[in-house]
């Protein structure tokens, strides 16, 4: 196995992950980690944060040169938790590997959002590996404003029965800044459902990669498993990646995949700037409008509020 | 209040507007017909600054300022109001967010100061109501997935509040019930006043009759052929407009 | 309604048996030596009487190929080949170029009357009511059997020749145009045919020129442990525009034979070239065993502004099938098509799909694919959109669709999209089904049988695909497509 983990312990920069990687194409460590930075445990203080209320903050650190990081979370049976992941910035060029575990017990629901917020030189990556027992609910919300080479990897043990799976996300890039938002979604019993809807934007010189893997295992029938991406290109400098995979292996099943890129519509810029509004405000407004609506889907308030101000925080970026 | 001399216009390299003159005095309202593709559409556009519209001769002023040298934004801030002949959706951006947020931009480009949001909801509220809006759906995505009446009427709502001083409608009369037609055409009526013009497109004598035009011009072939006073829209109405296709 | 097992394990049993093409030809026949060394390549270029500078491109393709590695990335298993253990040249015995039908080994035309392919023109000129009118280049192993038509399209000015024909009367045009799509180390299959390519068609359409008929190549493979690896290359100059069809079958055998064509088309400015495929290729029998390894290489270069390639393509045969026709649009305003249905069934395996590689300003492409899997097979559909910073106004949009019918099939998607100008617009639509038991029960209470109502459906879902297949060609292809799936039920 390739991966960041493995080459920041092993001293090993061949196992580094790179762009003839078939999972990692558009997200090369490989190119961009070189010299590997020493592993060490010390981490950069901590930034301010407003913790919303009634909501479980775990919040991670940047490390100083470079660092993995593990930490696992189970919500029993019949429990729901309203969960904030803040992987906190810090400064400067460092790499980090964040492993998270999270289980789901039968019936728990957990509403997840996740803020990745990383400094522009950094590497860093976090997979969370999601396992659902039967009638679990997982929602999802992953808000990224990018890295160097910044990976966001989700990926869900679906046992089908009940259980239900919907992983959002968007990424706000600007200047050089490259966001990877990779999900698995791997149906392995029947009865499960699963919803993504991933909303991305790249200005600048910034590169967005999304990749959306479905598989639905032999047997895992009436599976009902739909995504959709939806990316704007704000710059002809700036690029968008996507891979939506639908691997299916069963016959009762009812599987969709959409993603679109463009722009923003010529015609609807018109009708706003024709009102009075600005170029540039116009522009703004019509993003955030299209980012919003996956902020909207947030169910718990605490969450959407603070996920609101991460997106807010990070429009006026873009208006620079 | 506004003078179009002489105007051309293309679009994709295609002459659509060929030499249109109009004189626009303020307080007027006008009246323009004509034939289907003969540059109505295209004229409005032009006027609030569309891209793609190419000015290829000639000049359009508002008030002595060259309009046509401005961005669709600028020329809000001026006072121009364009009624779209297809309204489009914004989904995402509520119909109240939108107009406030252009309000404000318009005051702050005149040096104005902005309007908070409970002085703005007083007025979007009397405004509803007075065009018999459900307020309700104000707070949906810009009409996302409104009727075409319902998408005239948030037209006229926008005019209302943004208060414009030149205002062009184009067909805001098609697509609406009688009932509608009667009540948008009160909101227009209840806009007109001195320092305000208006540039009305339609093809009906029928919302001539609420909104009673100063004059009448005949659009053809992307030039005005004929110009006179209500009663050339009577005649047209009557006899259609075989007698100008040759004039154009 | 998912299928219940016998009617699942039916479809198992008929996989390989339907196949209506599968005997073989007894015919003697000269081969070169087993396996692949330079002697090789030199025996297959004396044999075609080629410049030395073909076959100095064709030792260097060989120098490449050596140094490459087989590509392991498409969703396809299968034991590694034995390059050494094969036949790359196999031709019918007969006197050099045959100028006539009459010329023809008598067996040959029986085997070409027995597949339907007709090589006589007289019955068409004489108007034989509701025969089609179109020129072949019949394609037997290594070797071209006949071309038809070809007096009347050199009237229009239209080259249609095998491509050993073009090397010796149109040496520049070959030499201009051949690898310059497909460069001779594109890929390990590529490479391979660039080494010890044999036969296949060459068209040239002049400026201006409407072709005035349908031109197509039908290619047949005979012999056993021999690969077939024809080469194919299609110019169409400014302004002039050409159908052309290929077919292909194979006989039933254990062994699986490894099949590696490189097309070429190039599409000059307001040129449009169309181009189908019905693939019937043996596919294995039940257990998997036998059938071809169709491992191809299309691709068309739209050089010219406002050109225009359309791929069509039918895949209903081959054991394996990799192969993704590709445009490259690179003329200002040019558009590329890809319609493409596959059908696996038994054990088959298709990875198939394209490549829109958008280089220029509006360009546009469209992709339509429908996939139906059945018995234990597996069909995937692998795309690649690629918008450039130049590519300012590109569109695509893309639908792929997917029909499974049974339990142990598979069905996989995989786009890939890059995009890298704000001023494109690229959709991407994907679906993954069964048959709808609604509409099966509805049709069905409207008389029909099951099996009936299953064609019905499965016609509805490739519709859209048939419809741009010449006409000729597009009730063949729909009897195809019912032939592949007879017995299933989803
Ligand atoms: N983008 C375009 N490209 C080419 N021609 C265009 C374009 N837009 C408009 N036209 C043409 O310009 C002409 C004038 O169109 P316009 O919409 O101004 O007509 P109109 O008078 O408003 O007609 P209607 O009464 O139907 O609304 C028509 O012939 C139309 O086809
Ligand atoms: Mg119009």
């Amino acid at each position: 196995m390739t991966g960041l983990r493995d080459a920041l312990l092993s001293r090993d920069e061949t196992r580094l992950p790179g762009r003839r990687d078939e999972d990692w194409r558009w997200t090369d460590l490989r190119g961009t980690l070189r010299p590997l930075p020493a592993v060490s445990d010390a981490v950069q203080p901590l930034a301010a944060f407003d913790e919303p209320e009634g909501v479980q903050v775990r919040r991670f650190a940047a490390p100083v040169t470079a660092g993995t990081f593990d930490a696992s979370l189970s919500v029993a049976a019949g429990e729901t938790l309203w969960l904030l992941d803040r992987v906190d910035a810090g400064a400067g060029a460092y790499a980090r590997d964040l492993a998270l575990d999270i289980t789901l017990g039968e019936g728990a629901t957990l509403h997840r959002l996740v803020l990745a917020a990383d400094s522009a030189d950094a590497v860093s990556v976090t997979r969370a590996m999601v396992s659902l027992a039967p009638g679990a609910t997982f929602h999802q919300t992953v808000l990224a404003t990018g890295g160097k080479r910044q990976r966001i990897e989700t990926a869900v043990a679906h046992p089908g029965a009940g259980a239900r799976a919907r992983l959002d996300g968007a990424y706000l890039l600007a200047d050089g800044r490259h966001s990877d938002q990779t999900t698995i979604l791997d149906h392995q019993g029947p009865g499960g459902t699963s919803e993504q809807l991933i909303r991305g934007v790249a200005a600048d010189q910034a590169r967005g990669v999304f990749q959306g893997r479905i598989t639905v295992a032999v047997g895992a029938d009436g599976t009902d498993a739909r995504l959709k991406h939806n990316a704007l290109l704000l710059s002809d400098r700036a690029e968008i990646d996507a891979k939506p995979e639908l691997e299916i292996y069963a016959d009762d099943v009812a599987c969709a995949h959409g993603n679109t890129v463009g722009t923003l519509d010529a015609e609807v810029l018109f009708y706003a700037m024709s009102r009075g509004i600005p170029e540039v405000e116009a522009r703004l407004m019509l993003v955030e409008a299209f980012v919003g609506e996956i902020v909207e889907r947030i169910g718990p308030a605490p969450l959407q509020d603070a996920a609101r101000a991460f997106v807010a925080d990070q429009l006026e970026a873009l208006r620079r | 209040m506004l003078h179009i001399d002489n105007l051309h216009v293309s679009v994709a390299d295609k002459p659509i507007i060929k030499g249109l003159t109009l004189d626009l005095p303020a307080g007027e309202v006008h009246a323009i017909m004509g034939p289907n593709g003969a540059g109505k559409s295209t004229l409005s556009y032009t006027l609030a600054g569309r891209a793609g519209y190419e000015v290829t001769g000639g000049a359009a002023t508002l008030d002595g300022e060259d309009l046509l040298a401005m961005d669709p934004a600028a020329r809000a801030a001026r006072g121009v109001f364009l009624s779209f002949q297809y309204p489009l959706e914004i989904p995402g951006v509520p119909a109240l967010t939108f107009v406030r947020t252009a309000l404000n931009a318009q005051r702050k480009a005149r040096g104005e100061a902005e309007i908070g949001a409970p002085e703005f909801l007083k007025r979007a509220r009397a405004t509803a109501a007075a065009l018999k809006m459900d307020f309700e759906m104000l707070r949906r995505g810009l009409n996302v997935g409104f009727s075409g009446g319902e998408k005239k009427r948030m037209e006229i709502f926008q005019m209302a509040l943004l208060e414009p001083r030149l205002l062009i409608l184009d067909e805001t009369d098609s697509g609406l019930d009688i009932d509608a037609l009667r009540i948008v055409s009160e909101g227009v009526n209840a806009l007109r006043s001195e320092g305000r013009s208006m540039l009305v497109i339609t093809h009906y004598q029928r919302l001539l009759d609420y909104i009673r035009p100063d004059r009448v011009h005949v659009l053809a072939a992307g030039r005005i052929v004929a110009s006179g006073g209500p009663e050339l829209a009577l005649e047209l109405e009557r006899e259609g407009y075989d007698k100008y296709a040759s004039a154009a | 309604m998912a299928a219940d097992q016998d009617t699942v394990e039916t479809v198992a049993a008929l996989a390989g048996e339907k196949y209506a093409h599968g005997f073989v030809t007894d015919i003697e026949q000269e081969f070169s030596e087993r396996g692949l060394n330079t002697d090789v390549i030199r025996f297959i270029s004396a044999k075609k009487d080629e410049p030395q500078w073909l076959l100095d491109w064709r030792l260097a393709a060989y120098e490449r190929w050596l140094a490459l590695d087989e590509p392991d990335w498409a969703r396809v298993h299968y034991p590694k080949i034995d390059y050494q253990d094969l036949y790359y040249y196999a031709a019918p015995k007969q006197k050099d170029g045959p100028q006539s039908l009459d010329d023809v080994d008598p067996e040959l035309l029986a085997t070409y009357a027995k597949l339907g392919i007709p090589l006589k023109e007289q019955a068409f000129l004489a108007g034989v009511q509701g025969s089609p009118r179109y020129a072949v280049d019949a394609v037997f192993d290594s070797v071209s059997v006949v071309t038809t038509f070809k007096a009347e399209l050199a009237k229009a000015g239209v080259i249609f020749c095998p491509l050993s024909e073009a090397v010796r009367d149109y040496p520049e045009l070959v030499r201009q145009y051949l690898g310059s799509v497909v460069p001779v180390s594109d890929n390990y299959f590529a490479c391979l045919n660039s080494a010890v390519f044999s036969e296949g068609s060459f068209v040239y359409v002049p400026p201006g020129v409407r072709c005035p008929m349908e031109l197509s190549t039908y290619f047949r493979i005979n012999a056993l442990n021999t690969g077939q690896f024809e080469r194919t290359l299609i110019i169409a100059d400014k302004g002039s525009y050409v159908s052309y069809l290929e077919g292909c079958t194979a006989p039933m055998r254990d062994e699986n034979q490894l099949h590696a064509a490189v097309v070429e088309l190039v599409a000059l400015d307001d040129a449009e070239i169309k181009y189908s495929t019905v693939q019937n290729w043996y596919p294995g029998d039940a257990e998997g065993k036998g059938g071809i390894y169709n491992f191809v290489t299309k691709r068309a270069d739209c050089r010219g502004v406002r050109s225009k390639v359309s791929w069509t393509q039918v895949e209903t045969g081959s054991a394996i099938t990799w192969k993704y026709p590709s445009c490259i649009l690179r003329g200002e305003g040019s558009s590329g098509e890809f319609y493409s249905i596959a059908i696996t069934n038994g054990r088959q395996q298709a990875d198939t799909g394209t490549k829109m590689i958008h280089l220029g300003a509006n360009t546009r492409s469209r992709i339509i694919a429908k996939g139906i899997s059945a018995g234990h097979s597996s069909s995937t559909y692998r795309g690649l959109v690629s918008v450039h910073p130049k590519a300012t106004g590109a569109r695509n949009f893309t639908q792929c669709d997917s029909l499974l019918i049974g339990k142990t099939c598979a069905a996989h998607t995989v786009p890939y999209v890059e995009a890298r100008n704000a001023h494109a617009q690229l959709e991407h639509e994907a679906t993954t089904t069964r048959l709808s038991e609604e509409q099966l029960f509805y049709v069905m209470s409207r008389g029909l049988s099951q099996e009936e109502a299953v064609q019905l459906l499965v016609n509805g879902f490739v519709r859209e695909v048939l419809q741009e297949l010449p006409m000729e060609f597009a009730v063949e292809a729909q009897k195809l497509v019912a032939v592949s799936l007879e017995g299933s039920v989803g």
